[in-house]
């Protein structure tokens, strides 16, 4: 009798410790990540990110690496080199598929098709993030290179009241702009931003011929009449600019373009940010799409994303699939673009509400209509078209032409075609 | 004839203290802003007197700056340039000598051979290290630490230490040695009776050399560190690249570039005398 | 057993140092040599290619413009810095009261990083920010000075960023030379009549030749080897046209993940430093044989 309800007190006192020692053996998800988003709005976002996983019971451990995307990217090898990778990284574009091929990562398909995640976005952007046939990467942001911001003070000052629609009427608008003594082209002289001008302008002359130089480096139409034609346009702008602006990043020129003193900016979707966090008003600024002289809507997509890296502890396991979870989610993606100025992935997201900012909506429309017309195409610039040492090749020969008047556009088409060879070995 | 030589000896002056403002000017620049608000800076230049003391710069630098989401300032990354620089420059200055004496005095089979493959590396570009000390650093297992970073410059440091020493001890007459081994003395009471006590000048180039050389050391420190783990130079690279959605912040870049330059400007204040005399008992031949 | 101790401790001590950086240094040069010749990309691959990184690397137009530059940059900053550093160190060896303070002053430039001294004087050059606003802001308006932003004239803003950083040094192995001059000498030349001019065209610059050779080659392979301050001033740029040999080589490794190119960019820059570094060996050796023939 004694024994037999001792015995029951054992197993009571068991069962009463046993939702414990589950509760031990559950793990909890953590993650490792680096990235170089160390500061400004993409500090914020992702730090804002890394609140929401832990929420959710994570773990997040965020190691930004200071400097340019190079060294965040050395700062990877280096740690894949020693069998270390990150859980998560920061990674973009083709260099998803050139790196995937180095070291293991992680096969997400599961979530992926749990979330329906692959009919909300543009086919372009899931190539990227599938090299092998599966989802390894997911992207986070989504940025328009082809925004035009255009001062409103500027606009008054010579008495322009709406955007161009083609090329032609923004050359027009840029002479006028000079002879009333405004800068027109407010850009700047890195070599991205070199770059970017070259794609704008190409782009918006014809989708096709962009599709077929940048993304297909084909060598006819990388020497063809519209090749030639955006370099045209290109050193046009450079006329327009500050001579002063070799290495100078455009932000410099943000205050002189609120106050009206420069015209336009042609430049991805973050710099709304930037003129937020200056302490400028984008009421100032009328922000709409480049010109396009084909007539119809284009949108050059520039995009961040994650890469999972395999890895064997449980923990870190976890952590990937709760951080892939909440990536594909509206709430995460709202969040995230809300705070950098970017767009959601995600083309089902309602942009309506208060938080977003009119340019945000106008490039989401955009966005959707090229989705729907296949005209989205990859940034050249911002290393999506392609990898990173054709890349650098083609915009070496880009930012030589830009600043260097000697060079004819027909010998700088010529040297993207041998640059391309060339670096193709 | 007089007259010349005072007009010649005003020229000298006006020469000498003519550099000396060339070199100072960029001091200049970085004190005074560093005693700017930024607004100040971006309103007017960089050359131009502050208007207050924004002392604030300093404290922010020094203890509130937001370094990569850490918002701790310079201060820890200091600490762990210390951690670096103290170790590797003592213990590769101390093996420099060992080797320079090993080389000139001592004298052993293959010792010229040695000697030009070890001062080769001096002459060795740091990019092209990079990817084979991760391999290293793979197989010994030390990532992301400062001792993997005192590892690194300790090995590269012997090749300027044992240089360095190596010409100064060939001065060293070889009948002391003699006159000593004669005696008795074998390889560790000849270094440490006779070698050791005429070594203060070199020793002291070579320590201001290596604390110099490692404490503005950047490419490593960035590689093989991360986070709270790296150095001075890494912090100041992340505080100068400002996210384009940022303003850029000149006076606290300034203040904090002071700070962290300062232990090695200190070195050069105090030292720069020893370094004189080192350089002159032939460091460098 | 303590004589065999006395016998061997001296031997590891002597070689396990030496033998471990001479390791390195045979070993990262063979890693690299090696893998110039292979196909490799983002991580090393052992595989044979022949020369094609080496064509590949003399078809980009960065190497050419590199070496060009690193010719110009060369010449101007050790050029200038050596004679200027060689004046600086006579000037100051004329009993001057302020020794003391200006020998710090030249010298503290050592003390601060490459990446910093490229950061400030990038302040300093940028038109928009630096001497060339603060210029206009005192009243002349129509001042001009935006080499920074000028691909003809950018590599001379990092020729003088350069040449403020490497006076000193150049100063201070000369005036430790000019120190170490038997005085005597300096007695008997002006009991022989010979005045300053002729004591230091005919006496001391002779006697400077080996201290002015050694000044030249420590300049002229770190020169060779300048990588933190173009990327800190300019970043290679406008354009590429102040891109030098050291950033084409990091370029290739690593922002363009090529590392068979890079390795092969890297080996160029060795056999450029071998240029400047063995006739200075053979010079040393024919040095040492002429003093030891001389007794």
């Amino acid at each position: 009798m004694v024994v037999q309800r001792r015995k029951l007190l054992a197993g009571t006192a068991a069962l009463a410790a046993f939702p414990g020692i589950a509760r031990s053996q559950a793990v909890k998800p953590r993650v490792t990540f680096i990235s170089q988003w160390s500061s400004g709005s993409d500090g914020a976002a992702i730090t804002g990110l890394g609140k929401r996983f832990e929420q959710e019971g994570g773990i997040w451990q965020h190691s930004p690496v200071p400097g340019f995307t190079t060294d965040m990217m050395n700062k990877l090898r280096a740690e894949i080199i020693a069998g270390n990778p990150p859980a998560a990284s920061q990674l973009k574009g083709p260099e998803i598929a050139v790196w995937s091929k180095i070291a293991p990562t992680v096969n997400i398909d599961p979530l992926v098709e749990a979330a329906g995640y692959e009919k909300l976005i543009p086919s372009e952007l899931i190539d990227l993030h599938k090299p092998q046939g599966h989802w390894i990467a997911l992207p986070m942001q989504v940025y328009r290179t082809t925004t035009l911001f255009m001062s409103r003070p500027a606009m008054k000052k010579v008495g322009v009241t709406k955007a161009p629609k083609t090329w032609a009427e923004f050359n027009e608008i840029a002479t006028a702009m000079k002879g009333a003594g405004i800068t027109p082209v407010a850009n700047g002289g890195m070599r991205w931003d070199d770059g970017m001008r070259l794609e704008i302008a190409l782009s918006g002359i014809s989708c096709d011929a962009y599709r077929a130089a940048i993304m297909n480096l084909d060598p006819k139409a990388m020497k063809g009449p519209e090749m030639i034609e955006a370099l045209v346009q290109a050193r046009k702008f450079q006329k327009w600019m500050d001579p002063n602006t070799a290495a100078q990043h455009y932000s410099v020129h943000l205050p002189a373009f609120l106050k009206g003193d420069m015209g336009m900016l042609m430049m991805g979707g973050w710099a709304q940010g930037v003129i937020k966090n200056l302490g400028g008003n984008l009421d100032d600024v009328l922000i709409t799409s480049v010109p396009q002289n084909e007539g119809k809507p284009v949108f050059v997509l520039n995009a961040d994303s994650m890469i999972f890296w395999k890895r064997k502890e449980p923990d870190l396991t976890a952590g990937q699939q709760l951080l892939a979870k909440l990536m594909m989610q509206k709430d995460v993606q709202e969040q995230y673009s809300q705070t950098t100025g970017s767009i959601p992935v995600r083309t089902d997201v309602d942009l309506s509400g208060s938080k977003w900012t009119d340019g945000q909506r106008e490039a989401s429309a955009v966005l959707n209509e090229s989705f729907k017309s296949k005209r989205v195409l990859l940034s050249l610039a911002h290393n999506m078209a392609q990898t990173n040492p054709i890349t650098a090749a083609m915009i070496d020969v880009i930012t030589e032409y830009v600043h260097n008047d000697k060079v004819t556009p027909e010998q700088a088409a010529a040297q993207l075609v041998t640059a391309v060879d060339n670096a193709r070995g | 004839m007089a007259s010349t030589l005072r007009a010649s000896r005003w020229l000298i002056y006006a020469v000498l203290i003519g550099t000396a403002l060339f070199m100072l000017m960029p001091l200049l620049v970085v004190v005074l802003n560093s005693f700017r608000t930024a607004v100040e800076i971006g309103r007017s230049s960089v050359i131009g007197w502050p208007t207050g003391f924004a002392w604030e710069n300093y404290i922010s630098a020094w203890g509130h700056y937001c370094i990569a989401q850490r918002c701790e300032g310079i201060k820890p990354y200091m600490w762990n340039s210390f951690a670096l620089v103290i170790p590797a420059t003592i213990i590769s200055t101390l093996l420099g000598a060992i080797a320079g004496y090993s080389i000139s005095l001592w004298r052993f089979r293959g010792d010229t051979t040695m000697y030009a493959i070890v001062v080769m590396g001096v002459f060795l570009p740091e990019q092209m290290k990079l990817i084979p000390w991760a391999l290293v650093l793979r197989e010994l297992g030390l990532n992301d630490t400062i001792t993997a970073l005192v590892l690194i410059h300790t090995v590269q440091g012997i090749s300027f230490t044992t240089l360095f020493c190596r010409n100064y001890y060939v001065g060293i007459p070889q009948d002391l040695i003699k006159a000593a081994k004669v005696d008795g003395a074998g390889y560790f009471r000849i270094f440490w009776r006779i070698v050791m006590p005429l070594s203060p000048p070199i020793l002291i180039v070579t320590v201001i050399w290596q604390f110099t050389g490692i404490w503005n050391d950047f490419l490593m420190g960035v590689t093989f560190t991360a986070g709270s783990q790296q150095p001075v130079t890494a912090a100041l690279i992340a505080i100068a690249t400002t996210a384009p959605t940022d303003v850029p912040q000149y006076g606290v870049q300034s203040a904090a570039v002071l700070l962290a330059a300062l232990p090695t400007l200190l070195v050069y204040f105090l030292g720069g005398r020893y370094f004189l005399r080192g350089l002159t008992a032939g460091a460098v031949k | 057993m303590r004589a065999r101790l006395g016998r061997y401790l001296p031997l590891v001590i002597i070689w396990l140092p030496l033998l471990i950086n001479a390791a390195h240094v045979v070993g990262f040069t063979a890693w690299t040599t090696w893998l110039s010749f292979t196909p490799s990309d983002l991580l090393p691959e052992y595989s044979w290619a022949g020369v094609r990184s080496y064509r590949a690397v003399l078809r980009t137009p960065s190497t050419e413009i590199a070496y060009i530059n690193l010719l110009l940059y060369s010449v101007g900053f050790v050029g200038v810095s050596t004679v200027a550093g060689f004046v600086l160190a006579v000037l100051i060896d004329q009993r001057i009261r302020i020794e003391n303070l200006l020998r710090t002053i030249y010298l503290y430039p050592l003390a601060v990083s490459f990446v910093v001294t490229g950061a400030v004087w990038s302040w300093l050059f940028n038109p928009g920010l630096g001497i060339e606003k603060f210029v206009r802001g005192l009243g002349w308006s129509s001042f001009h000075f935006d080499w920074i932003a000028n691909r003809d004239y950018a590599l001379w803003t990092i020729v003088i960023a350069a040449i403020w950083r490497g006076v000193g040094f150049a100063m201070a192995l000369f005036l430790a030379g000019l120190r170490s001059i038997d005085p005597d000498l300096h007695k008997a030349a002006q009991i022989d009549g010979a005045g300053p001019w002729r004591y230091y065209l005919r006496i001391v610059l002779p006697g400077m030749a080996p201290v002015a050779i050694s000044v030249l080659v420590i300049q002229l392979q770190y020169a060779i080897k300048t990588f933190d301050l173009v990327r800190a001033m300019t970043g290679g740029g406008p354009g590429i046209s102040t891109t030098l040999p050291a950033l084409v080589v990091y370029d290739f490794m690593f922002q363009r993940a090529q590392l068979g190119r890079g390795t092969a960019s890297a080996v160029l820059l060795l056999l450029s430093l071998l240029v400047v570094l063995v006739p200075y060996y053979a010079y040393a050796h024919w040095r040492a044989r002429k003093d030891k023939a001389h007794g």
